[in-house]
């Protein structure tokens, strides 16, 4: 799996990633959780109960004075992947089996590895950082070069991922403005400076020349899209003005990664 | 001793008469996990049916998931939920007319996703914790290549059943989601408007 940071999707797969994603559980107690001894009271809610006013407390939410520039990209970036990144993701999906697709995938996570790592480091998260170097040495390793992710087995070396936008976050910085990117889709000022300070962590950043690196990019995009066709499709026919739910799914997503302990 | 046996037998009384109707209604002994799992399982059955592959029976498919989904989600207080204090602002009827074709929204939504794209996925019940009195969140995981997938239910109790009342999916909160975009479209519109455009899309859905 592959969310790297946001800098390296191309394409509305940002979008997509708000919702689906990835390996976030360190243990698994299975289906047998203890329900005996904490049997919560049951009570009945009476017609006129208040309680879904809840829902008006206030909540994170994030300025959008560009709105009208955010809203023509948004348009863009829709075009951009029906007309060009889903036909080519579907192509390359076709052509290349899965197993090599999933090989090329690992490998790329893999290579994110410092990111991870230094941003586990930055928050304070030392166990993660174990987590994460174990990890790349397995993998490197019994994984042949990263290729296959024999550590994926193992929940404890699958933290939740780490990228500096969430690393800024916890030192309490705020999104700043909501920002519609080309081709990578929803993001925050905040975010946007994470991806810049993420280079510095992203090994294919210093590749040379650098259209390898760039290709590089371009390829694990549409092959990490490859595995997420129609989801796109899907969370834009749930929502109502999907322009407000896209942006509001990245916010609560973002939240969410910035809060987990 | 001899107490505990017959609390013993009764508890296995009650396993049988559980399993046999089929039915909660002894949810007082029920956790909201189990409410949860119980049905979800059922739904997961009915997916795997070899029976309903054949595409003449998808919509008695369909409808039995339906029945299953309407018991399990209480979708009068996702509707409330994700209008919040615009809910007053609609008429009994309005309310009623909300409810109903939010409802179908939903279901239309995520059951085209679940018929046309389950592929086997198990679901796994982690954990479930009580956030209130009468409020317990369950968390699971659905378990799909290339990476898992962590599904949260809120769930409360309404008439002594254990109801979904909100969902979440990597931390994204399904009725907050409807929420902003509800409450900016009732910023410009009316309450009929609303339902009138939700209405437009469960029907083109239905179209399809």
């Amino acid at each position: 799996m592959c969310d790297r940071p946001i800098g390296n999707e191309v394409s509305l797969k940002k979008t997509v990633v708000i919702l689906m994603l990835s390996g976030m559980f360190m243990f698994l107690p299975g289906v047998q959780a203890v329900y005996s001894d904490d049997s919560p009271t049951l009570q009945t809610r009476s017609p006129d109960d208040e309680e879904y006013l809840e829902e008006d407390a206030p909540r994170i939410t994030v300025a959008d004075p560009l709105f009208e520039l955010n809203q023509a990209v948004f348009e863009f970036n829709d075009k951009l992947y029906f007309w060009v990144l889903k036909p080519v993701a579907q192509g390359f999906r076709a052509v290349v089996p899965t197993p090599v697709r999933q090989c090329f995938r690992n490998f790329l996570h893999n290579l994110g590895s410092p990111i991870r790592i230094g941003n586990s480091l930055l928050q304070g998260k030392m166990d993660d950082m174990a987590s994460e170097m174990c990890r790349l040495v397995y993998n490197t390793t019994f994984g042949v070069l990263g290729f296959w992710d024999p550590a994926k087995e193992y929940p404890h070396l699958n933290p939740p991922n780490k990228d500096f936008g969430q690393t800024l976050g916890r030192f309490g910085i705020g999104n700043g403005i909501y920002l519609v990117l080309p081709v990578i889709g929803p993001s925050t000022l905040r975010d946007v400076a994470g991806m810049a300070g993420d280079v510095v962590f992203t090994p294919t950043a210093f590749i040379d020349p650098a259209v390898v690196g760039w290709s590089l990019k371009i390829g694990e995009s549409i092959n990490d899209l490859s595995f997420r066709i129609g989801q796109y499709e899907e969370l834009k026919d749930a929502a109502i003005i999907p322009y407000e739910s896209f942006k509001d799914g990245y916010i609560q997503y973002r939240k969410q990664k910035i809060d987990q302990p | 001793m001899f107490t505990t046996r017959i609390r013993c037998f009764s508890v296995l009384i009650l396993a049988i008469v559980l399993l046999l109707t089929g039915k909660s209604g002894l949810s007082a002994v029920t956790s909201p996990m189990e409410a949860l799992k119980i049905p979800i399982e059922t739904v997961l059955s009915l997916l795997k049916d070899p029976k309903y592959k054949d595409p003449a029976h998808r919509q008695q498919q369909r409808n039995k998931i339906l029945e299953i989904t309407h018991t399990l989600f209480d979708f009068t207080e996702m509707s409330k939920r994700a209008l919040a204090r615009n809910w007053k602002s609609f008429s009994p009827q309005e309310q009623l007319q909300f409810v109903d074709v939010f409802a179908d929204h939903l279901s239309n939504t995520y059951m085209d996703k679940v018929q046309g794209e389950y592929k086997g996925e198990t679901i796994v019940f982690l954990n479930q914790e009580m956030i209130a009195e009468g409020k317990a969140m369950v968390t699971t995981k659905v378990e799909r290549e290339p990476s898992p997938i962590s599904v949260d239910y809120s769930m409360l109790t309404v008439d002594n059943q254990w109801r979904v009342y909100d969902v979440n999916i990597e931390g994204v909160s399904l009725i907050k989601n409807y929420r902003t975009q509800f409450d900016q479209i009732l910023t410009k519109e009316t309450p009929v408007q609303l339902i009138e455009r939700l209405k437009k899309k469960v029907d083109i859905k239905i179209g399809n």
